[in-house]
């Protein structure tokens, strides 16, 4: 097994590294120091070390966050995991956008490195529009790259990690022979503070790519040492790499060479790339030609990886819901997720027609300080919930001073982002925002950890607090059918049940096994130390019989001190329709021992309920008794979907002193319970002898509550229905979700 | 009875998806329930090996759950017993065999019809050194797709459609 897991994490850490430093390396020296060095001056290197500094803190977050939790999708995952889909929705997006605009951006800088070295300038007209040789070379080259993972070609991933070795050893060579020649003097006067900090907003699009680590943790080999090493180690030697590159640049040529190269530029010829133009300068047209090259080679790495991750996006919010989980189909002969990455390929072409590259890169940067931010507020939310499952194997030293930093410095450096694309950037966000509230909130199925905090200790919460974390939460949007399970014997006649009427609502059965814990242990470590895997079997169990139905299934093991507050805590997290139980002696909580908490938590039930006597699951004979009210309608419901899953024959029973007006509100209440062909039977005398004498017949006798909180005194024994321990057949008691009023609340009575 | 096994006592059943794994489940359980055989399933994840893969692996591992739950509710339906194996691997088709070996399968059982079914990495040489050098027998089962003439029916699988009436 350890053998198969060595397999599957195959991401040592230089694979890990290169991820990092490929896609960060392209953008930062082979295209964006000529116009740096033109804003800076001299201060472009610190522009740059700015620019790492403000990334650092992050990707201390970001590998925090990696080993507790080294699944698919990264940034993503743990903003939508800490802090709730609302902002899931917005780092989802983000992340997702701002790759396409990064890839756009790569790919613009590698048209204008093939313009450069096949010498081909100009526009080339096509029909009545025109266009540029490096916008049709950057098409060229995004369509092919986005081609090569469509079909996916395993080759280009290792190829990778020989490009990054070979830019690291090209720029290493550059570095030191430029040093030889440097010389103080040359630097070009610096530039002011605040220039150089809007040079540091531009040059951001060279810190993107460590946190594209995250997005494969699962990948990683021995994520709890690798990824931190690998995300901040990339970052480490991307900003070392730049400063000195930027230096050497400014102090090995002539003043104003740089200048000269950006600003003469003749009309219609391609910007000659600074990079290479002092390297040729300064060592001659060797290193010029291999700077060339390897610039090639760096913006097409950046690209492929930006690719590559934005799919990972993709599946994690699909498999949250965010978006549709259609849009992750793996293609069946190429094995990838091609309508991904065919979506993001056609984004990354509209980018590269649509945007200049100041727009490019500048909305890749805003897009990607906003997940920044967000990703460090996930951290310091993490950190203070400190939910059980959360152990990191590293974790961010001075906290939370660091990422408080790493906060405030992400969204600040906002304000130094070319202002169009921060315009741009804010506006997904606030699409993001629109795009959850219409379309993901019924439909995401992850509630954060924040908003359950915030929930759960709502008594102690800011009222405003609460109810903002209340309107966001995803409703789920369909009908979710709640079995919780405590014994096996019972367990395929409850999902049986459940299952049946999660199909009929086109719902989700969500399948728990409540762990009673001794009210000595506390639930910390009895997650740790107890055996569960009476639990997983049960539930596994659950899984297999629920399948049948083909209705989407969720399994949980709750933990909790007593059995029947459990489920009701099981009905609110994970935001049930419907909770179908059993009851019985071996159940939930057993007949005759009182639980107090049961008569105040069941007299506001948190969803409807519908309680099982066991005594056989066989819904052909079902019969109803009924005197009207909002529970029987609930029976109604429950026998309406059984009878139309197995095709039951449904009698109503109406106990009345008087038979016509009996059979007049029997028909009249059939037809609007939706139960028309139902047998109609009106019975005189006692209610409870009638519906035993007609149980008789019926395999299965299902009873709306009479009475508010009937369940609650069933289950905990202080009411005793002498009808359901009479008849032979199984029971289903079913009561409706019942908020209380505030007013019931202030008064302290329910009833 | 015999020094050797019967074909199908322990036969391995590589499905690369659930379609791949209706399909072998139902044309080769009848032979294994004849046999009193245990099957194994068997679904490779194909790794890159040292850099990102082309899909999320968390993705496709659900697949291969999925995929297995196909085959569980099948054999149950069929009454054979099975067991699921899931491996991860650079390439697929040496995956298989290596499975093969090291659990002592009595056959590799393939059904090479629709998208990607495993039975298309063998191809040209591959096929010949998977019939020839390969230490464990292969059974190729012919799917009968309506309108559909198969081509990759014609290893080892004249002695078990016979009995097959479906």
């Amino acid at each position: 097994m350890s053998g198969d897991e060595e397999l599957a994490k195959d991401l040592g850490p230089l694979a890990a590294l290169t991820i990092g430093v490929g896609t960060m390396i392209g953008a930062g020296i082979f295209v964006l120091p000529g116009d740096a060095i033109l804003r800076a001056g001299s201060f472009a290197s610190a522009a740059f070390v700015l620019g790492g500094v403000i990334a650092i803190f992050t990707a201390l977050s970001a590998s925090e966050l990696g080993t507790a939790m080294p699944r698919s999708g990264g940034a993503y995952y743990y903003v939508n995991h800490a802090l709730g889909p609302l902002l899931g929705s917005v780092a989802g997006w983000a992340n997702w956008l701002g790759l396409a605009f990064a890839s756009a951006f790569y790919m613009v800088g590698f048209g204008r490195y093939i313009s450069r070295i096949f010498d081909v300038s100009g526009t080339v007209g096509m029909g009545p529009i025109g266009l540029d040789v490096v916008t049709i070379a950057a098409l060229i080259g995004g369509g092919f790259f986005v081609l090569i993972n469509y079909v996916g070609a395993k080759e280009t991933g290792r190829l990778q990690n020989v490009i990054v070795v070979l830019l690291v050893a090209i720029l290493a060579v550059f570095t030191l022979l430029g040093t030889l020649r440097a010389d103080p003097a040359n630097l070009p006067a610096p530039s002011t503070v605040s220039e150089t900090l809007g040079t540091t907003g531009f040059i951001f699009v060279s810190y993107l790519g460590f946190v594209q680590i995250t997005s494969v943790a699962e990948e990683i080999k021995d994520p709890g040492k690798n990824l931190p090493r690998a995300v901040i180690g990339s970052v480490v030697l991307v900003t070392v790499i730049y400063a000195l590159v930027l230096v050497v640049m400014s102090a090995a040529v002539p003043q104003g060479f740089i200048a000269d190269l950006v600003t003469n530029v003749a009309p219609g010829e391609t910007q000659p790339i600074a990079v290479v133009e002092v390297g040729r300068q300064i060592q001659g047209a060797l290193m010029g030609g291999a700077l060339l090259f390897g610039g090639l080679l760096a913006t097409a790495s950046s690209a492929n990886a930006s690719i590559l991750a934005s799919s990972r996006i993709n599946f994690a919010m699909g498999r949250d819901r965010i978006v549709t989980p259609a849009l992750n189909e793996i293609h069946p002969r190429f094995g990838t997720p091609y309508r991904s990455i065919a979506i993001t390929g056609a984004l990354i072409l509209l980018f590269i027609l649509a945007g200049d590259i100041a727009l490019l890169s500048g909305a890749a940067s805003g897009l990607h300080l906003i997940i920044y931010g967000l990703l460090n507020i996930a951290l310091i939310a993490m950190r203070y919930i400190n939910p059980e499952d959360y152990q990191p194997d590293f974790t961010v030293p001075l906290f939370p001073l660091l990422p408080i930093l790493g906060t405030i410095f992400s969204f600040a450096l906002l304000v130094y982002v070319e202002s169009d694309a921060r315009l741009l950037s804010f506006g997904v966000a606030v699409a993001a925002i629109v795009w959850y509230l219409l379309y993901a909130r019924s439909r995401a199925t992850k509630q954060g950890i924040l908003g359950k905090y915030i929930l759960h200790w709502s008594e102690e919460m800011p009222d405003a607090a609460v109810s903002a974390a209340t309107s966001v939460q995803p409703d789920g949007g369909d009908y979710r059918v709640l079995v919780p399970l405590a014994n096996p014997e019972h367990e395929t006649d409850l999902i049986t049940l459940g299952g049946a009427i999660a199909k009929q609502r086109n719902g989700t059965l969500v399948a728990v096994h409540i762990e009673t814990v001794p009210d000595q242990t506390a639930l910390e470590s009895a997650r740790e130390k107890m055996d569960h895997s009476v639990s997983r079997e049960l539930l596994e169990q659950a899984r297999t019989d629920a399948e049948t139905f083909d209705v989407p299934v969720e399994t949980h093991t709750v933990l909790s001190h007593q059995s029947f507050e459990g489920i009701f805590d099981a009905a609110n997290t994970y935001d049930a329709d419907l909770t179908v139980m059993g009851w019985g002696p071996d159940s939930h909580g057993a007949p005759g021992r009182a639980e107090s908490a049961v008569d105040e938590l069941a007299s506001s039930l948190p969803c409807d309920f519908l309680v099982m006597k066991d005594r056989g699951f066989d819904p052909s004979e079902i019969l109803l008794p009924t005197a009207g009210g909002p529970d029987s309608e609930l029976s109604a419901a429950i026998a309406g979907a059984l009878a139309q899953e197995y095709d039951a024959n449904v009698s109503l029973l109406h106990v009345a002193d008087d038979e016509e007006s009996g059979q007049a509100f029997l028909e009249e209440w059939a037809a609007e319970n939706g139960l028309p062909d139902a047998e109609l039977i009106v019975d005189t005398g006692d209610v409870e002898a009638a519906i035993e004498r007609h149980a008789a017949d019926a395999s299965m006798l299902i009873v709306g509550a009479t009475e508010r909180g009937l369940l609650s005194r069933l289950v905990s024994g202080t009411l005793v229905l002498d009808v359901i321990e009479d008849v032979d057949c199984s029971v289903l008691l079913a009561e409706k979700a019942r908020k209380r009023s505030l007013w019931e609340r202030l008064l302290g009575d329910s009833r | 009875m015999s020094e050797v096994d019967s074909l199908f006592a322990r036969p391995l059943l590589p499905v690369a998806n659930e379609d791949d794994a209706d399909r072998t489940a139902t044309l080769a359980f009848p032979y294994i329930a004849a046999a009193g055989g245990r099957a194994t399933a068997l679904h490779v994840i194909e790794k890159a090996g040292g850099a990102p893969d082309k899909a999320p692996l968390e993705q496709r591992e659900a697949m291969a759950e999925e995929i297995f739950e196909h085959v569980r509710s099948a054999a149950a339906d069929a009454g054979v017993e099975v067991e699921t194996d899931l491996r991860y691997g650079t390439d697929v088709a040496e995956t298989i065999l290596e499975t093969a070996e090291a659990t002592d399968a009595t056959a590799i059982v393939f059904t090479p019809r629709g998208g990607k079914a495993w039975w298309n990495l063998f191809s040209g040489d591959t096929h010949e050194t998977l019939t020839t050098e390969n230490e464990v027998p292969v059974v190729v089962l012919p799917s009968r797709d309506e309108g559909k003439e198969g081509d990759a029916s014609t290893t080892g699988s004249d002695d078990v459609t016979t009995g097959d009436d479906a």
